[in-house]
C-alpha cells in the first residue's frame, strides 16, 4: 500500500518537475526570441534599405523620404534628456537613500517608504499629464520658452520618476554594510556626517553605482511621460527649453502612421534594437559593479 | 586552578592617579536596568580588568565610559563619570572630544576597508590634522606603539583587510592610540584571535599601559590575571567586589567573587 | 593642534575645531532633511492636484459611458473594462509561469549553468524597455500573426514584460521561508513536491501576494507595450467585449491619447478624469497589496509576517 502511494508520488513529481523545467526554460526562449526577432526586423534598414551604419547614427537630418533616416537627433535627445535626469536625480536620490538608512527616525521612515512605494505605481502616463498640465504652463510663464515644451521639461520629469529607484537602493546599500564599520569610527570621535562621508560612502560605492545605473536604464527606456512634455521636434536641442525628440518618443509618434515594409518603418525598428542594445549594455555595466562589491 | 599572579606592592591611594570615576553609574536599556549603582576607580596607567559571567553587564559598563550608549535609542545612563574630575556626561561635555580621549578597541577587529597607513591616520585626519609629514610621524608612532611597525612599514599602502586577524586587531589598537587618547577601553580584544596572537596582544597591553590607562573587558580570569593591576567583579549588573588583582584572585571577600574564580558558576 | 598638547590640559568640553565639525554635521543633517521632506510635499501636492482637477469629472456617465470621436461628454466606461480584462488576461499567463519558474529556480536547481542562463535572460528581459516590448509584441502578434490589434496580443506582450519582475518576487518570497521547515517536512517522509505545494508556499503566500499585487497595479498603468498591440480603439458595438481578440484600448491608453492626438472637444477633462481615476486604482492596489499579504500570512502560517 504504502509502495503504491510512493510510486504515484513520484510520478507527481516528475511530471510536476517537467512542467516546471519548461516554465524556466520559457524565459530563456522567450529572450531568444526577442533578440533574434527584433534584431532581424531592426537590421533591415541596413540589408534590405541598404542604409549604411554610420549614416544611420550620424546623420543628423532625420530625412526618410529621402533615404536618410539619420536618428543622430534621437540619440541625443535621449542622451541629453538622460543626463539631465541622472544629474538631477542621482545625486538627490542618493542623498535621501543615505537619509532613510542613517538618519531619518522610525516616524519619518514610516512616512517616507509609503510614499516612496506611492511613486513607484504612479503609470507614466500619469506622471506625463502632471508634467503637461503643471510643469509645462509654468515653464511657459517663467522662462523665455515659448511654449514651455522642451528638453528641460522632459528632464523634471523623468527625474522625479527615477527617485524612487535610486533611493530604494542606495538605502539597501547603507543598510547592507556592517554595523561594525560605523561604530569603529563613530568610537574615534568622527561626526555622523564624516562617518557618512569618509567610512560609509566609499565601502557603500559598488551599491551606490548599480542605483545609479539602474536609474540610468530606467531613463533611457521611459517612453510617454517624455514624449507628452518634450514637444516631439526632430532637431537637435540647442537650449534646455527647446523642444526635441528622443528615440523613444520617436517610435511613439510615428509608428502609427508608418507603412508596414517603409523605410520609416525600419528604421524605427533600428531604433527599438539600438535602445535594446543600450539597455544591455547597462545590465552588463550592473553585474559588473556587483562583482567587483565581492 | 589558577595560578597566583606576583606578589606586587600595594599601589597606595593617590587621588592624581585616580584616572577615572565611575560613581552611582546606572545604565538603563528602556525599562530594564542593566548596571546597578556601579561604583569604580580606575587609575592611571594601570590596567583595570572587569571579570564576570557573560550578560553580567560589564560591556555595558565599558561602554557607558566612551559614552557609546548616546548611540543606542532607548539607552539611558545616570550617575557620574569623571575624566581627571569632570563629569562626561555633563551639560557642556562633548562626546566627540570625549572619545577623542577616550579610545576603544571592539571584540572583533574592524578595521576599515582602507590602507594601513589610511587606517592608522583616520582618527587625526578627521580631527583636523591634514599635514603629511605630521601624519606620517603619527602613523609610524602608533604602529610602533601596537608592535605592528615592523609587520607593515613595508606595505602601508596595501589595504588593511589581507592583515591576519591578530594583525587587524593590533591595527585597531594603533588606530585607536593615533589620536593620544588617555584612556583606552578594550571588550575582549583578544576573543576572537588564537593563542600566539593572543599573547601578543597581552604583552601589548603590558607596554600601552606606560602611557596609557587601559580598562579591559574579559571573559578569562587567566587573562585578567596575567595583566591587570585591578579587578572588578560583575554579577548580575552589579560590581560586587573590587580590589588588586592579586587580592580578588587569592583572597576574595565576597562569596560571590570566591564562587565564580572557583568555577562553581559562570 | 589638540594632538600635541598634554593630556591634564585638556577639557570634556568642545574645542574650536570640534565646533567646526558639529556645524558641517548638523548643516549636512538638515539639508538631509530638507529634501528628504521635499519629496514627502511634493507628492503630496501631485495627489492634491490630481483630486482637484480630475475630481468634477467623475460623473457616471464618464466612469460608465462610452467615448465619443468629437464631441464632448464622452466617458471611459469601455477603457476602465479593457484595463481590467487585460490586467487579469495577463495574470492569467504571467502567474504559472513566473511561479513554476521560480519554484524550479529555487528548490530544484540551486545551482548550474541552465540556472546561470535562466537568471541573465531574466535579467536582460527585465531591462527590455517596455516600448521596444510593445514593437516585439507588434512585430509577432500583429505582423506575423495578422491578429491586429487584440486585448491577447496585449496580454501577451505584457507578460514578457511583467515575467521577471514576477520571477523575482516568487524567488525573493521562496528563499524567506527557513530552510528548517523543509528539513522538518522532509525529516517526516514528505517528498519534495509535497513539502513544496504544502509547506514552502503556504508560508511564502503572503509576500507573493502582495508582489503580485503590486505588479498587477503596474500592468493596469502600462501604455507604451499596448499601443501597438492592443490598439487605440474600442469595439463600437460591443464595448464590453469578452472576446479576446477584440480592440482593446485600456484607460492608460486612453489618457495618453486624449491629450496627445485626440479631436475630442473636452480634452481636459476626460484627461482629468482619467489620471484621477488611474491614481485611484494604484492607491487601491498599493493599499490591498498589503493588506491582503498581510492577512494571508497570518491565516496559513499564524505568524505576523
Amino acid at each position: 500500500m504504502i509502495a503504491l502511494q510512493a510510486r504515484r508520488s513520484r510520478r507527481v513529481e516528475r511530471l510536476a518537475l517537467f512542467g516546471l523545467r519548461i516554465a524556466a526554460g520559457f524565459v530563456i526562449v522567450a529572450m531568444a526570441a526577442l533578440l533574434l526577432y527584433l534584431g532581424f526586423e531592426g537590421t533591415k534598414t541596413f540589408s534590405a534599405d541598404r542604409v549604411s551604419l554610420s549614416a544611420f547614427l550620424f546623420s543628423p537630418v532625420f530625412g526618410v523620404d529621402l533615404g536618410q533616416p539619420g536618428s543622430e537627433v534621437f540619440v541625443l535627445g535621449s542622451l541629453a534628456v538622460t543626463f539631465f535626469a541622472i544629474a538631477v536625480g542621482g545625486p538627490f536620490g542618493v542623498a535621501v537613500g543615505i537619509f532613510l538608512a542613517e538618519i531619518a527616525p522610525h516616524r519619518m521612515t514610516s512616512v517616507l517608504k509609503p510614499a516612496i512605494e506611492l511613486m513607484v505605481g504612479i503609470p507614466s502616463v500619469v506622471y506625463g499629464w502632471l508634467g503637461l498640465t503643471l510643469l509645462v504652463p509654468l515653464i511657459r510663464t517663467h522662462t523665455s520658452s515659448p511654449s514651455g515644451f522642451g528638453l528641460a521639461a522632459a528632464g523634471i520629469v523623468l527625474s522625479i520618476m527615477i527617485l524612487p529607484t535610486v533611493i530604494t537602493l542606495s538605502e539597501d546599500a547603507f543598510r547592507s554594510l556592517p554595523a561594525a564599520l560605523k561604530e569603529g569610527s563613530l568610537a574615534l570621535g568622527a561626526t555622523r556626517w564624516q562617518t557618512i562621508t569618509r567610512v560609509l560612502l566609499p565601502s557603500a560605492s559598488s551599491g551606490i553605482a548599480v542605483a545609479l545605473i539602474l536609474g540610468i536604464a530606467r531613463a533611457i527606456g521611459e517612453t510617454l511621460a517624455i514624449q507628452m512634455v518634450i514637444g516631439n521636434a526632430t532637431q537637435i536641442p540647442r537650449s534646455l527649453f527647446a523642444p526635441t525628440a528622443t528615440l523613444t518618443t520617436e517610435i511613439v509618434t510615428d509608428m502609427p502612421g508608418a507603412a508596414q515594409g517603409s523605410l520609416l518603418e525600419h528604421s524605427l525598428f533600428s531604433m527599438a534594437l539600438l535602445l535594446l542594445m543600450m539597455a544591455m549594455v547597462l545590465i552588463v555595466l550592473v553585474r559588473f559593479a556587483l562583482r567587483k562589491r565581492r | 586552578m589558577i595560578q597566583s599572579p606576583p606578589v606586587t606592592a600595594e599601589i597606595p591611594l593617590d587621588a592624581t592617579t585616580e584616572k577615572l570615576i565611575a560613581s552611582d553609574v546606572n545604565v538603563y536599556y528602556g525599562a530594564f536596568q542593566a548596571i546597578k549603582h556601579a561604583n569604580l576607580v580606575m587609575r592611571g596607567q594601570h590596567v583595570t580588568a572587569l571579570i564576570g559571567p557573560s550578560g553580567c553587564g560589564k560591556t555595558t559598563f565599558l561602554r557607558a565610559l566612551n559614552r557609546m550608549h548616546d548611540l543606542t535609542p532607548g539607552a539611558r545612563v545616570d550617575g557620574t563619570i569623571l575624566l581627571d574630575g569632570e563629569d562626561i556626561y555633563g551639560a557642556d561635555a562633548d562626546p566627540v572630544v570625549i572619545r577623542h580621549r577616550i579610545g576603544m578597541v571592539f571584540q572583533r577587529a574592524n578595521p576599515f576597508p582602507k590602507t594601513i597607513y589610511e587606517n592608522a591616520v583616520y582618527g587625526p585626519r578627521i580631527h583636523g590634522e591634514r599635514d603629511k609629514r605630521v601624519l606620517d610621524e603619527i602613523a609610524e608612532r602608533a604602529l610602533r606603539q601596537a608592535a605592528l611597525w615592523d609587520e607593515v612599514k613595508d606595505r602601508l599602502n596595501r589595504s588593511a583587510l589581507v592583515l591576519s586577524g591578530g594583525q587587524q586587531q593590533r591595527l585597531c589598537i594603533a588606530r585607536a592610540v593615533a589620536l593620544n587618547p588617555e584612556v583606552i577601553l578594550m571588550d575582549e580584544p583578544a576573543s576572537a584571535l588564537d593563542p600566539i596572537a593572543t599573547s601578543k596582544i597581552e604583552d601589548l597591553i603590558g607596554q600601552l599601559t606606560e602611557q596609557f590607562t587601559v580598562v579591559i573587558v574579559t571573559h578569562s580570569m587567566q587573562q585578567a590575571a596575567r595583566v591587570s593591576d585591578y579587578t572588578a567583579f560583575f554579577h548580575l549588573g552589579e560590581i560586587v567586589e573590587v580590589g588588586s588583582t592579586n587580592q580578588i584572585f587569592t583572597h576574595p571577600k565576597e562569596k560571590r567573587t570566591e564562587d565564580y574564580i572557583t568555577g562553581r558558576f559562570g | 593642534m589638540a594632538l600635541t598638547t598634554a593630556p591634564s590640559a585638556r577639557s570634556v568640553a568642545a574645542t574650536a575645531s570640534v565646533r567646526a565639525r558639529k556645524i558641517v554635521d548638523s548643516v549636512a543633517t538638515v539639508t538631509l532633511w530638507v529634501m528628504a521632506t521635499s519629496i514627502i510635499v511634493l507628492l503630496a501636492a501631485f495627489v492634491a492636484y490630481l483630486i482637484y482637477r480630475g475630481w468634477s469629472a467623475l460623473t457616471p456617465s464618464f466612469i460608465f459611458g462610452v467615448p465619443k470621436e468629437r464631441e464632448a461628454g464622452g466617458g471611459v466606461g469601455p477603457e476602465i473594462y479593457n484595463s481590467f480584462y487585460i490586467l487579469i488576461l495577463t495574470l492569467i499567463f504571467t502567474i504559472p509561469i513566473a511561479l513554476s519558474a521560480g519554484v524550479y529556480l529555487q528548490e530544484y536547481a540551486r545551482r548550474g549553468l541552465f540556472r546561470e542562463i535562466v537568471q541573465f535572460s531574466a535579467e536582460s528581459l527585465a531591462t527590455v524597455p517596455s516600448i521596444v516590448m510593445g514593437l516585439f509584441g507588434l512585430l509577432v502578434f500583429v505582423y506575423t500573426f495578422h491578429w491586429r490589434y487584440t486585448a491577447l496580443g496585449g496580454a501577451l506582450t505584457l507578460t514578457l514584460l511583467n515575467l521577471p519582475a514576477l520571477l523575482r518576487v516568487t524567488q525573493e518570497a521562496l528563499s524567506s521561508v527557513p530552510d528548517t521547515l523543509r528539513e522538518a517536512s522532509m525529516a517526516l517522509g514528505g517528498t519534495k513536491w509535497q513539502t513544496i505545494t504544502r509547506v514552502v508556499l503556504p508560508s511564502a503566500i503572503g509576500r507573493l501576494t502582495t508582489g503580485v499585487v503590486l505588479i498587477a497595479g503596474r500592468i493596469y498603468g502600462e501604455t507604451a507595450a499596448l499601443i501597438f498591440t492592443a490598439g487605440l480603439s474600442v469595439t463600437v458595438n460591443s464595448p464590453y467585449d469578452l472576446n479576446p481578440f477584440h480592440t482593446a484600448e485600456t484607460l492608460a491608453v486612453h489618457l495618453w491619447y486624449t491629450r496627445s492626438e485626440s479631436t475630442v472637444a473636452d480634452v481636459e477633462r476626460i484627461g482629468d478624469g482619467s489620471a484621477l481615476v488611474l491614481l485611484i486604482m494604484v492607491l487601491i492596489f498599493n493599499i490591498a497589496a498589503r493588506v491582503a499579504g498581510r492577512a494571508l500570512t497570518r491565516r496559513f502560517t499564524g505568524r505576523a509576517s
